[in-house]
């Protein structure tokens, strides 16, 4: 296992350098990054040549992507003074500075991703929850009240699009109870200036974002743990379980589930490197200052070193979930090994 | 059942313990649609970074809810009677007031203004913009209350100069070390004031605070905290401030206007120098034959609706614009806006030659059908507009194809082939204003800025050469005496109305909301906070 996990690592190399490359490349389709610096004004074209030298974008492609992977430090870009550059490059931890506010682009992400981190996670947590809950009682209730009714709800919330389930949430929970006279949820940020970061604050203003993710993701998983679970149940040595007298509850959970579970693990596996990058409607909408949200005001900036920093943390997250998952698979089914 | 109601009554205890509590001293909340990018007026390109910085750095002047000049750092703002304007309007003197100081007490003077413009064109400085420094000959501090800025030739736009004056006690040092101010922690955390407020903290994605500045020079303001919050979607935004969450926002659209108002809220709609406008493209060799004719120009701006799409779409919250100076004194008040007039437009259009020779609808001339390229970006209300625009044009025999480009492909210079740049149009929507506003000065319509392989950096997108015009525009620009400039204005007013190759869309005002908890604010589109000090909170 370890020669398997060390092989699937070293694997992984080319493949991130292969990733970045192809990234950096799409990049330049993103946009001008100068063509917004002028503010609601275009940006004078002296200002558009000076900052495209300052800013290293006046470089050929192939030559701001080794800057970016290996620093200029070793490059005079003055030749007057003899000045080198300031990079150290991605290889040696220094993924540059943002075009738009001159912070380091490590400090921008890694200022994000608790928050991030907290609003994913907590949403992913209470979709497994409340997911399996349903699912599971679902399929053992099959064809019951709760399960036509809940399979009615599933299809409505599972057309609903992100942003609409938002929106509706903002009328019903916060403009709606206001007016009602009653507690209303609040619409953005994380928690009130006024009081600070306090725990209940921060659950306080979660409640709609992380509803708002997973409602729709719940309608989903449920569909499809309800989905497995009848597969399984139906099996011939679930039905031996039950003969032998071992409880309902022991046959569902320990025998019935764990066969049920792997094929959840994968789409778990899936979900998780993009519990990193974020959710970009939702923290957009509530202004959740995660990295989603960062993501989209560097998108729309043509932000490149901030972008680049966001997609290949994602891409190593992919790259270790994968790799993370087929472990897990070796966990749970006794019948796969790697060699 | 058990499990639900047990989830209900610890969201029923988080919503009490949540419970906003008593703030200490007064408080009011601002809501900008986007974070600022820094706090730095030197590298900030946004509108809420502008916004924003302005309430802890001061300039030397400010404009009132006029949009007239108050002095705020100079004892009197300079003219001639003075001495602060030299006679041929090349040297400027700013007297400034005594004993100034930074919220740490340090000396407020002459030095901290030359180290401004230092730093604004040190090469080690990749700053967003050095308009209009790198137009300045030289700019001296005789004294500690003096400032000297010296043109090579008169600049009539002086009033945009030093809008903000940086912190050198703070600052040189870290230049100094570094080389360079990019990086500086002062530019996301400021340590030190001179404006309303002085900066506390900056959560960042959240919101910024701000307490009150006892030395500024106008006097401590009266709400002790201020707090500017982040929310980038248009409808949470709307959301927070029919709450109260917020008690002053701006941009919002026209569309929420209704609502806004219904709640009690107090609308206003300010300018801010922008005006919606077509751009109408008269090159020979980049635009459609029939544009290089004033008459086709002409009949383009009567077959649309202006009005009628300002009533609908903009919800009567705006009007349309007959000048691109709308709603400052340089606009011509004796023009109009072409009128709605399509049986005119189509006698135009059959005078200079066009006309539906092959019965298809749209009209022709010389085997060249009169089908114009209408570019704008992919804003909702463009694209609604253009829509409309098609029908009424195609009413008048004039086909129109629709091209909507994102934003930063819209407006990329002619270097990197942006459409509006490189004549790639032959209408071209967008809104813009002149570039020092509430000055009036602009380049756009030059004839030396028109875009060539030459000359790439060219402003003029129109295309349109007139030595006249051009010759207003440039003894305007050298004016520096008010009156003879509005009147130079007004001419240049008239002959661009004649020419026909900027038609006002709508006057593209900013929407201002304000609570009924913040009270005695006065508002601008340049300085929003320029009487923040006499902000008071209700109860």
């Amino acid at each position: 296992m370890a020669r398997y996990i060390i092989r699937r690592l070293l694997q992984s190399i080319p493949l991130l350098f292969i990733i970045s490359f192809v990234l950096f490349a799409l990049m330049q389709a993103t946009g001008d990054p100068l063509a917004t610096m002028g503010g609601r004004q275009p940006t004078r074209a002296a200002d558009r040549e000076r900052l495209s030298r300052q800013l290293g974008l006046d470089q050929p492609i192939t030559t701001q992507y080794l800057y970016w992977l290996i620093g200029n430090d070793w490059v005079v870009i003055d030749p007057e003074t003899g000045r080198t550059g300031p990079r150290r490059g991605v290889l040696r931890g220094d993924f540059g500075t943002s075009y738009v506010s001159r912070q380091p682009v490590l400090e921008m992400i890694g200022g994000r991703i608790p928050d991030t981190l907290l609003l994913t996670g907590t949403a992913e947590v209470l979709i497994l929850a409340v997911s399996l809950a349903v699912g599971i009682f679902s399929a053992v209730r099959k064809y019951s009240l709760f399960d036509q009714l809940f399979t009615a709800i599933s299809f409505v919330l599972y057309s609903v699009p992100v942003f609409i389930m938002a929106y509706s949430l903002i009328y019903l929970l916060s403009i709606g109870l206001r007016r009602a006279g009653l507690p209303y949820f609040p619409t953005s940020g994380i928690f009130d200036p006024a009081i600070g970061r306090t725990f209940e604050q921060v659950v306080w203003h979660m409640v709609l974002p992380v509803l708002t993710l997973s409602l729709i993701s719940i309608a989903g998983y449920s569909r499809y743990i309800r989905s497995t679970m009848l597969e399984v149940i139906n099996s011939d040595y679930i039905r031996t379980a039950r003969s032998k007298g071992i409880t309902e509850r022991r046959t569902l959970f320990v025998h019935a589930f764990k066969n049920a579970a792997l094929p959840l693990i994968t789409l778990v596996g899936l979900d998780l490197p993009f519990l990193l990058g974020g959710a970009v409607v939702t923290e957009t909408i509530f202004a959740w200052p995660g990295m989603g949200y960062l993501f989209i005001n560097s998108l729309t900036r043509s932000d490149y070193p901030v972008l680049m920093g966001i997609l290949m943390l994602i891409a190593v997250g992919v790259v270790l979930a994968q790799l993370l998952v087929d472990v897990l698979y070796t966990v749970l089914d006794p019948r796969i090994r790697y060699s | 059942m058990r499990f639900f109601r047990t989830v209900l009554m610890m969201l029923a205890l988080v919503a009490v313990l949540a419970a906003p509590a008593q703030a200490q001293g007064k408080s009011a909340t601002v809501s900008w649609p986007q974070e600022p990018d820094t706090l730095s007026p030197l590298y900030t390109s946004m509108t809420f970074g502008g916004y924003t910085y302005q309430l802890y750095l001061a300039g030397a002047w400010a404009f009132d809810n006029a949009l007239s000049p108050i002095p705020v750092l100079v004892s009197e703002m300079p003219n001639l009677d003075n001495g602060g304007i030299n006679a041929d309007g090349t040297v400027f003197t700013l007297m400034l007031k005594e004993g100034l100081t930074w919220s740490d007490g340090d000396a407020l003077d002459s030095a901290d203004f030359l180290f401004t413009y230092d730093m604004i064109m040190a090469d080690g400085n990749a700053v967003g913009s050095r308009s209009p420094y790198d137009r300045m000959v030289s700019v001296e501090a005789p004294d500690a209350t003096t400032v000297v800025i010296t043109f090579s030739e008169p600049y009539a736009p002086w009033l945009s100069l030093f809008s903000t004056v940086l912190p050198e006690h703070v600052l040189r040092p870290i230049y100094d070390a570094d080389g360079s101010l990019d990086t500086s922690d002062f530019n996301r955390n400021p340590t030190v004031s001179s404006g309303p407020y002085v900066f506390e903290t900056w959560e960042v994605g959240s919101f910024m605070r701000f307490q009150a500045n006892p030395s500024y020079v106008l006097g401590q303001p009266i709400i002790d905290t201020l707090v500017v919050t982040f929310v980038p979607d248009e409808v949470a935004y709307v959301a927070g401030l029919l709450n109260g969450d917020s008690d002053l926002g701006t941009f919002v659209a026209f569309s929420d206007v209704p609502a806004l108002e219904e709640a009690g809220l107090k609308v206003e709609v300010i300018p801010s120098g922008y005006n919606e406008g077509w751009y109408l493209n008269t090159s020979a060799e980049r635009a459609h034959p029939a544009m290089t004719d004033v008459r086709v120009r002409q009949a383009v701006a009567m077959s649309f609706d202006r009005d009628a799409f300002n009533t609908d779409l903009n919800y009567g919250a705006t009007f349309t614009p007959h000048s691109f100076w709308e709603n400052t004194p340089y606009a011509n008040p004796n023009l109009s806006p072409y009128a709605f007039d399509q049986t005119a437009a189509g006698a135009l259009l059959d005078e200079a030659g066009w006309v539906d020779s092959n019965s298809d609808g749209t009209r022709d001339k010389d085997g060249v059908e009169l089908v114009l390229r209408f570019a704008t970006n992919t804003r909702g209300i463009r694209v609604d507009l253009q829509a409309i625009a098609q029908q009424q044009l195609a009413a008048v025999g004039i086909g129109t194809e629709l091209v909507n480009y994102p934003s930063d492909q819209f407006f990329a210079g002619y270097a990197e082939g942006g459409p509006v740049s490189t004549g790639d149009y032959d209408i071209a929507e967008l809104s813009t204003a002149p570039a020092a506003f509430p000055d009036p000065d602009t380049s756009r319509f030059l004839c030396s800025e028109i875009p060539s392989d030459e000359n790439p950096v060219g402003n003029n997108s129109t295309y349109y050469c007139d030595p006249e015009l051009d010759a207003l525009l440039i003894e305007q620009s050298v004016t520096t005496d008010f009156e003879a400039r509005i009147a130079l204005f007004h001419d240049i007013d008239a002959k661009l109305l004649d020419a026909a190759i900027w038609i006002g869309i709508w006057h593209d005002a900013d929407v201002w909301i304000t609570g009924t908890n913040l009270v005695n604010a006065k508002l601008n589109g340049v300085n929003p906070f320029w009487d923040v000090q006499n902000w008071d909170v209700a109860g």
